[in-house]
This record gives C-alpha cells, sequence and structure tokens, in this order.
C-alpha cells in the first residue's frame, strides 16, 4: 500500500510548498479512501461516546441541551484524539517517512499536506456529522450551525496541534498515554473556544467572538505548527 | 583578551561552578524567605474584607510567578540545546522542570484554599486557572517525553520543542485576566507601580526573591545529578566516586 | 478569624511540604547518581 512512495515527484522538479502539499495531500487521501476502517472506526467512535451520555446522566431535554454543544464538542475531541497516531505511524514504520523527509520537495509541504488528509479523514467527518448528534441532544437549528462552523474551524487546529505531538512521540515508550498527556492539555482552548461558541448561541448572545478566535488560531497554527512538526519528525527520524 | 564565554558550558566545569553556587543560593533563600515571611505575617496588617486569610496571597502569587518564570526559563534552555546542539543546555531544561511543577501545584493548591473562605469555591474553571492548571499537564509531560526514550538525546531534542510549542500559554496564562472579567482580579503590580498596601507588596515581592532563590538552587542540584547520570561513563565522573 | 486558620495552615503547610519533599527527593537522586556511578565502575573494572 505505501508502493503510493515509489511515485514521489520527480527529485529535479525542483519542489515547491504546493506541489509538496498537494502530492502528500493526494496520496494520503488515497490511502484513507482505499482503506475506509480508520474514519469508519472516528466516526463510529464519536456516535458511540456521544450516545453514552444522555444514557449515563439521563435524557432530560433540558439537561441534553444544556450539556449538548460540550459532550459533543469533548466526543469530537478524543475521536480526533483516538485517530492521531495514524498519521505517521504506518510511514515511520516502513521507512516513506525517512525518504519523504530527504526529497527535495520541502519538508512544511508534504507535512501540511498530511495533515490536511489527516483532517478530511477524520475532522471533516466529525464536523459533517455533528449536526445530527446535535439533533439527538435537541440542540436547536441555530445552535447546530455554530456547533458546526466551531467544529469546523476548531478540528483542523486539533490535527495540526496532533500532529505535532504524535511527530514528538514517535517511537517513544508509553504509547498513547503520553500522546494523551501531551495532546489533551494543548487541545483545551480549542475544546474552550468551540464549545463556548456553541454554547453561547444557544443562550441567545453571538457566537462571533468564539469563532473569531477559533478562526484566528486556525491561522495561526496552520502557519506556526508545519515547521514545528518538521523539527519533530526530523528529531524522530535522527 | 580572549574571553572564554564557554568555559562553563562543558558539563565537567559546570558540575563544579553549580556545586559551589548552590549552597549560597539556599542561604539567600531562606534570607528571602524569613524576612517576607515576618513582613507577609507580622508586619502586613489584616485585610478589611478578607481578614487574615489573605496572608496566603505571600505563597500563591509567588508561586504562580515561579510557576511561569521557571517554564520560560526552561523553554529558553530547551531553545538554546536545540539551536546550538548543545547537551548542558537540554540538561538544564530537565533539572528545571520538576522545580516549576512544583511551584505550579503549589499555585493551584493555595489558590484553591484562598479561593474557598473568600469566594466560596474550591475551584473554578476561570481562564487564568485553567491555565495554570494546562501548565502544569505542560510539566508532566515535558517531564514524561524527556524520559520517554532509550536515547536520552532524542528525549532532550523532543522535550526541548514541547516546551516551545507550550509557550503560547504562558500569554494566555498572564494575560487571561485582561481578556476575561473572571474571578481573578486585573493586575494589581505593575512594573510602574502598585495599588497595594505597601507591606503586602513587600511581602510578595521578598516572598517571590525566596521561591527565585530557591529554584536557582534546587535546579543547580538537580542538573549536577543529572550530570552524574549522563556522563558516568566519564574518566572525571569516574574519579569523583570514591 | 479562628475559622480560617485551616486555610492559612493548608497553604502553608503544603508549600512546607513541597520544598521538604523536593529538598529530599534531591538529596536521593544525587545518591542514587552516585551509587549508580560507582555500580557502573566496579562492574567495568571485573572485566
Amino acid at each position: 500500500m505505501n508502493v503510493i512512495a515509489a511515485r514521489l515527484p520527480a527529485p529535479d522538479s525542483g519542489g515547491s510548498f504546493s506541489a509538496a502539499f498537494s502530492w502528500a495531500f493526494a496520496r494520503d487521501m488515497r490511502l484513507a479512501i482505499r482503506h475506509p476502517g480508520e474514519t469508519m472506526l472516528v466516526v463510529a467512535f464519536f456516535v458511540l461516546v456521544a450516545s453514552l451520555f444522555p444514557l449515563g446522566v439521563g435524557a432530560e431535554p433540558q439537561l441534553l441541551q444544556r450539556i449538548g454543544p460540550g459532550v459533543i464538542w469533548v466526543c469530537a475531541l478524543l475521536s480526533a484524539f483516538l485517530s492521531l497516531p495514524a498519521m505517521f505511524a504506518s510511514d515511520y514504520a516502513d521507512g516513506s517517512l525517512e525518504q519523504m523527509s530527504l526529497s527535495p520537495q520541502p519538508m512544511p509541504g508534504w507535512v501540511a499536506g498530511k495533515i490536511a488528509a489527516h483532517w478530511s479523514a477524520s475532522g471533516l467527518p466529525l464536523t459533517l456529522l455533528s449536526p445530527l448528534l446535535g439533533l439527538q441532544y435537541d440542540l436547536a437549528g441555530d445552535t447546530l450551525l455554530a456547533l458546526a462552523a466551531a467544529l469546523a474551524l476548531g478540528t483542523p487546529v486539533l490535527s495540526l496541534l496532533g500532529a505535532a505531538c504524535t511527530a514528538l512521540t514517535l517511537g517513544a515508550r508509553g504509547g498513547g498515554m503520553l500522546l494523551a498527556l501531551l495532546a489533551l492539555p494543548l487541545f483545551i482552548p480549542v475544546l474552550v473556544f468551540g464549545a463556548g461558541a456553541a454554547e453561547a448561541q444557544a443562550s441567545g448572545l453571538s457566537a462571533a467572538p468564539h469563532l473569531s478566535i477559533l478562526g484566528a488560531g486556525l491561522i495561526v497554527a496552520a502557519m506556526a505548527l508545519p515547521p514545528a512538526v518538521c523539527a519533530a519528525v526530523r528529531i524522530a527520524l535522527d | 583578551m580572549k574571553i572564554p564565554w564557554f568555559y562553563f558550558a562543558s558539563p565537567s566545569t559546570f558540575y563544579r561552578l553549580a556545586g559551589w553556587m548552590a549552597p549560597w543560593f539556599f542561604v539567600l533563600a531562606a534570607l528571602f524567605g524569613a524576612a517576607g515571611l515576618y513582613v507577609g505575617l507580622v508586619l502586613a496588617p489584616t485585610d478589611a474584607q478578607q481578614g487574615e486569610v489573605y496572608r496566603i496571597i505571600f505563597i500563591h502569587v509567588p508561586a504562580s510567578w515561579m510557576s511561569m518564570f521557571i517554564y520560560f526559563v526552561m523553554a529558553c534552555y530547551g531553545g538554546v540545546s536545540l539551536t546550538f546542539n548543545t547537551r548542558l543546555a537540554a540538561m538544564m531544561a530537565r533539572a528545571l522542570a520538576p522545580t516549576g511543577a512544583m511551584f505550579t501545584f503549589v499555585a493551584l493548591w493555595t489558590g484553591s484554599f484562598w479561593g474557598r473562605p473568600t469566594w466560596g469555591t474550591y475551584w473554578v474553571w476561570d481562564a487564568r486557572i485553567t491555565s495554570e492548571l494546562v501548565l502544569l499537564f505542560l510539566y508532566f509531560g515535558f517531564i514524561a517525553l524527556a524520559n520517554a526514550f532509550e536515547d536520552p538525546r532524542r528525549g532532550d531534542r523532543a522535550a526541548a520543542l514541547l516546551a516551545l510549542i507550550g509557550l503560547v500559554n504562558l500569554p494566555i496564562i498572564y494575560f487571561s485576566v485582561v481578556w476575561w472579567n473572571t474571578l481573578h482580579q486585573g493586575a494589581s503590580v505593575k512594573l510602574t507601580g502598585s495599588t497595594m498596601q505597601i507591606q503586602m507588596l513587600w511581602g510578595m515581592l521578598l516572598m517571590a526573591l525566596s521561591f527565585w532563590m530557591y529554584s536557582i538552587g534546587a535546579s543547580l542540584t538537580r542538573v549536577r545529578a543529572v550530570i552524574l547520570d549522563r556522563e558516568r561513563r566519564t574518566h572525571w565522573v569516574r574519579a569523583l566516586a570514591t | 478569624m479562628r475559622p480560617h486558620e485551616f486555610y492559612i495552615w493548608m497553604s502553608y503547610g503544603m508549600t512546607a511540604l513541597a520544598l521538604a519533599v523536593e529538598i529530599v527527593a534531591l538529596r536521593l537522586r544525587r545518591a542514587r547518581s552516585l551509587r549508580r556511578v560507582e555500580e557502573e565502575r566496579d562492574l567495568e573494572a571485573q572485566d
């Protein structure tokens, strides 16, 4: 399956960010589509855990409306977290990661492409599915919209932060627990603003401030994190 | 004259330097601590609204300051170790982390016990407390990541990068009281002056100095142990343990 | 105020405890490092 790596762009093509990005994005998307198990697991986990809460706290509509945005956000966050190891694991294991880092393509380019593909296979499905889960929690239409918008802006940030943490822990002892210790604290601001957006909308205030901060965070993360992920991958490959 | 800037960048020379410096920092810490406690517990008057319980401020605020400052210094050492590929800077970063985590815990704990009688609750999820908790997790993550690899140098580099990524949390903690209107009040201590009573201010500053001197002493002591572990196969370390 | 003594004691006490624990831990760590250096040196001397 990683024979796709054999079709790296020609070495003398110099290499631009967008060429590297589109190559890595296309490759990882192709892999994700051919092996949809990972995406299905993310989605299934999301739906499953979001269904546990009403069963646990009781199905009183007012309570569910109150906790809905936060619960759905936490479930999305945990689902995104669980999909993180897959971003680099198989490439690291079979040496493709090392091959890619040796190519003349700018590293932030293909790293960003991988992260974008990872988000398309995990965060994006979660965002698209969130209104359905929101209906299970009896959330109003504008709240659902705010929730989906917040997830649309927040889950890419989770993928970016998660990529940095995953790259840092490649080959480390302690596995998933270590990744949780690193990634979940960094996820907290995204959760606060993301859930806050939907909750603000639900209580009649505007979600715009929260969404603006999420958007700003996304821009900063998209600029600053790919080089950090590159540094982490280089550390892992030494 | 050629100044030997990097003379102490070697673990062997720094080991000796840290060895004679550390006790002095502990002495300073004790002196400043005694002075701070005297000013804070004896000289400073009873607060009009909070009574005696406000005196927790003499621990809580200095500990919070140290928790953030130590993280910043740790991240700087991490940056230096990545930029110059040095071992000692990374060892200093490792040495600072446990002390930083301790002060973060103390800040959260004392804040909690100040909060209960004063504002009615042991915990509230306001921006500053939450980001201070995140800081505690960042310290734990740093320590865990640094020790998660067979090769300690790999651990050094990974943890240094993590420390740099987590730096973004410090402005959040610091500015959270400006950005959000929650339990923590705005800044009462600025470089231009302060709105507090003079004895309260001096008590806080003296305790902050005490914690700072203590942190330096503790990290210098700890880095000596780290150096011993890392360099245990060298001649000079072998010669030490006789 | 009498009832607030508990909170003051808990705060100052925990701080003192944390500092004491750290200092003790530092001493133990140094002893462990020195012991480890000796053991390895003795092991290699046997070769």
